[in-house]
């Protein structure tokens, strides 16, 4: 026993360095940092206080930049779950010979990284790009959309980042389940949206939660596209955490700002785990 | 001789090359040791190593190599080895801010003039005790000669109801520093109080100015003609114009005011002789000449000799030179954070 408590040991011991070295140890200094004193001129001045935290919480700008994201992150991840779902269902339900390609097909998108693909969609929404290109085509009176630097561009433009891993989140859970407890249901009399909202829907849950988890936290800290796509009067929290300390080299508040972010973030991922768990565990 | 090398005298060779290796290198270093550049990347980084490292160091068998980054970075860094005996770079290029708020910080070494003997032909304007000035270019006013009709002579010329209105006048949000300052000069502000410009650009809000979020954004809105007369720097104004964006370049009467790129040296540098050599070349007239073709913005020593028409494009003429402005560093290091703040929450909202 003792012996396999030994090997166990070894084998987790490798991640664990890593992850005590390049994610813990870093963090606490992080956290070390917001504690400190910004002081124009001279930088990061060593302190212990928390005015980092009261400034965040005192000042509207910041309460309405973490309000913005978390109204981004939880609109993108609704819209990406009612249109992942249906996608993921039928790529686990399928047994076309062209599933390997259908699923290649949605993982395609990942290849291309976060900022190219922002800089598409740039090309696309500009007020000469494709898309009020083909408006003028379709209705040559309408004056030019605005979508370049607006809140609708982000949503676009993190929706096409997400979706492909809220599509294969779900789809591997989907596979799991088995066909027959759904048949059973039809058989039974439930309509269609009767069996999949009593039956495939709640065997999902696990699938859904983790795909919803997936989702919102790379909204909540999306950068490139926000910056590139919302411009400069949209503000989300990862592009004004870097904005503090790449412009402002204000480390101790982008410091705050960062810890703020991931806070909020963990506890509203612990409180959908703990709800969801509550609500589906019998 | 047929002699086998087996495992353990390898690795004892090994083990023995790599403790000689390790004895001998940081005297060999000392001796010819490269010279560390902390600079941004892409064509600068490019233009440094094709006009200063390879024709006038490596010959000399300097051998340079670059610590690419932005210059906040470089900054954090500085700082964060303030303290070490030796740092990681013998030459770090800043903004104008940036070498004075480092120098504030002491990390920068007081330059010794005698080592760099073409620092003598250098604009008097342009000097400081810590640092050599590298390229240059003065504030002007951009805008498309199709459009606006009549030639703009002051920053106050964008303040435009009807194209600002029509969204013709545009700023850029990293330029947050440089548009503050514009406006207070046309308010009664000055380079040592920027506040009055604050209120100055709120007008031009609520008259309906456009942002743009980087400069590359501004040169696509003047070349689609959506924007039609901005803020710039002289040196963006030329290349944008070269790149065949229908701009004119309008000087304000307030005065040019300048942005210097500049190079220093580090406190704690390794390699200090090998440093004031590298700004020594850099002052060189064959870089200089150079770095004003390639990039537009002014040489700043009197020995660069710039073709005439080149000097006449990125440069300006004898009067305007006299009025040159230097921003108030000290101003903008106890400043500048709470401008930025101002632009973010109020200005940009």
């Amino acid at each position: 026993m003792s012996q396999r408590r030994g090997a166990a040991v070894a084998l987790m011991l490798p991640a664990s360095v890593l992850v005590l070295v390049f994610l813990a140890l870093p963090l606490l200094l992080l956290f070390r940092y917001s504690l400190n004193r910004f002081v124009p001129g001279q930088f990061m001045v060593e302190a212990l206080t928390v005015e980092n935290y009261v400034k965040f919480v005192t000042d509207p700008y910041y309460s309405a930049v973490l309000k913005t994201t978390l109204m981004m992150a939880s609109g993108v991840t609704f819209t990406c779950l009612v249109a992942g779902f249906p996608a993921a269902l039928y790529l686990a339900r399928t047994t076309t010979r062209f599933k390997a390609m259908l699923i290649l097909a949605v993982i395609l998108p990942l290849f291309v990284g976060n900022a190219v693909r922002a800089a598409g969609w740039m090309v696309a929404f500009g007020q000469k790009g494709i898309f009020n290109y083909l408006v003028e085509l379709l209705l040559p009176t309408a004056t030019p959309l605005t979508i370049m630097y607006t809140p609708v561009a982000v949503f676009v433009g993190i929706i096409s980042v997400n979706l492909p891993f809220v599509v294969l989140t779900l789809q591997s859970v989907l596979e799991g389940i088995d066909r027959s407890s759904e048949e059973a249901a039809l058989s039974l009399g439930a309509t269609p949206f009767e069996a999949w909202r009593l039956v495939t829907l709640p065997l999902a849950i696990p699938g859904v939660l983790a795909a919803a988890v997936l989702c919102f936290i790379l909204t909540m800290n999306a950068y490139a596209t926000p910056v590139l796509l919302g411009g400069p009067r949209f503000q989300m929290m990862a592009p004004v955490v870097a904005n503090e300390v790449l412009n402002q080299n204000n480390w101790p508040f982008g410091a705050a700002l960062s810890f703020v972010l991931m806070v909020v973030t963990l506890a509203l991922t612990a409180t959908a785990n703990w709800v969801v768990a509550r609500r589906y565990s019998h | 001789m047929d002699r086998k090398l087996t495992r353990r005298q390898f690795n004892a060779a090994l083990g023995a090359g790599v403790a000689l290796g390790s004895l001998g290198l940081p005297w060999a270093r000392a001796a010819t040791g490269p010279v560390v550049v902390g600079t941004w990347g892409g064509d600068y980084q490019n233009l440094l190593q094709k006009h200063i490292a390879e024709p006038l160091l490596v010959p000399k068998g300097v051998e340079v190599i670059y610590d690419t980054a932005n210059d906040t970075t470089r900054k954090t860094k500085l700082m964060a080895e303030k303290r070490l005996p030796r740092g990681s770079m013998d030459i770090v290029a800043l903004t104008g801010s940036g070498a004075y708020e480092m120098w504030k910080n002491g990390t920068l070494e007081e330059l010794d003039a005698a080592k760099i003997p073409n620092l003598k032909y250098v604009q008097p304007k342009l000097k400081t005790k810590y640092s050599v000035p590298h390229i240059y270019t003065g504030r002007v006013i951009l805008y498309n000669p199709a459009k606006v009709k009549t030639k703009p002579t002051s920053y106050a010329d964008l303040w435009n109801p009807e194209l600002a209105a029509a969204g013709r006048i545009g700023v850029i949000d990293i330029q947050y520093q440089t548009t503050i300052e514009s406006a207070a000069l046309i308010n009664g502000g000055s380079l040592s109080n920027y506040e009055p410009g604050k209120a100055k650009l709120l007008e031009l809000k609520k008259m309906g100015v456009k942002i743009y979020p980087t400069n590359e954004a501004m040169a696509q809105a003047l070349k689609t003609e959506e924007c039609w007369m901005c803020i710039m720097w002289k040196a963006r104004g030329v290349m944008w114009q070269n790149a065949g964006i229908p701009i004119e370049i309008a000087n304000p009467k307030e005065g040019i005011v300048l942005y210097v790129s500049e190079m220093a040296i580090p406190k704690n540098a390794k390699n200090k002789d090998g440093a004031y050599e590298y700004l020594n070349a850099m002052l060189e007239p064959q870089p200089q000449q150079a770095f004003a073709k390639a990039m537009g913005y002014n040489a700043p020593g009197s020995n660069a000799g710039l073709p005439a028409d080149l000097a006449a494009r990125i440069g300006f003429d004898k009067a305007t030179e006299e009025r040159y402005m230097s921003q108030d560093q000290e101003y903008l290091a106890q400043n500048d954070p709470q401008l930025q703040e101002w632009w973010n929450k109020v200005f940009k909202t």
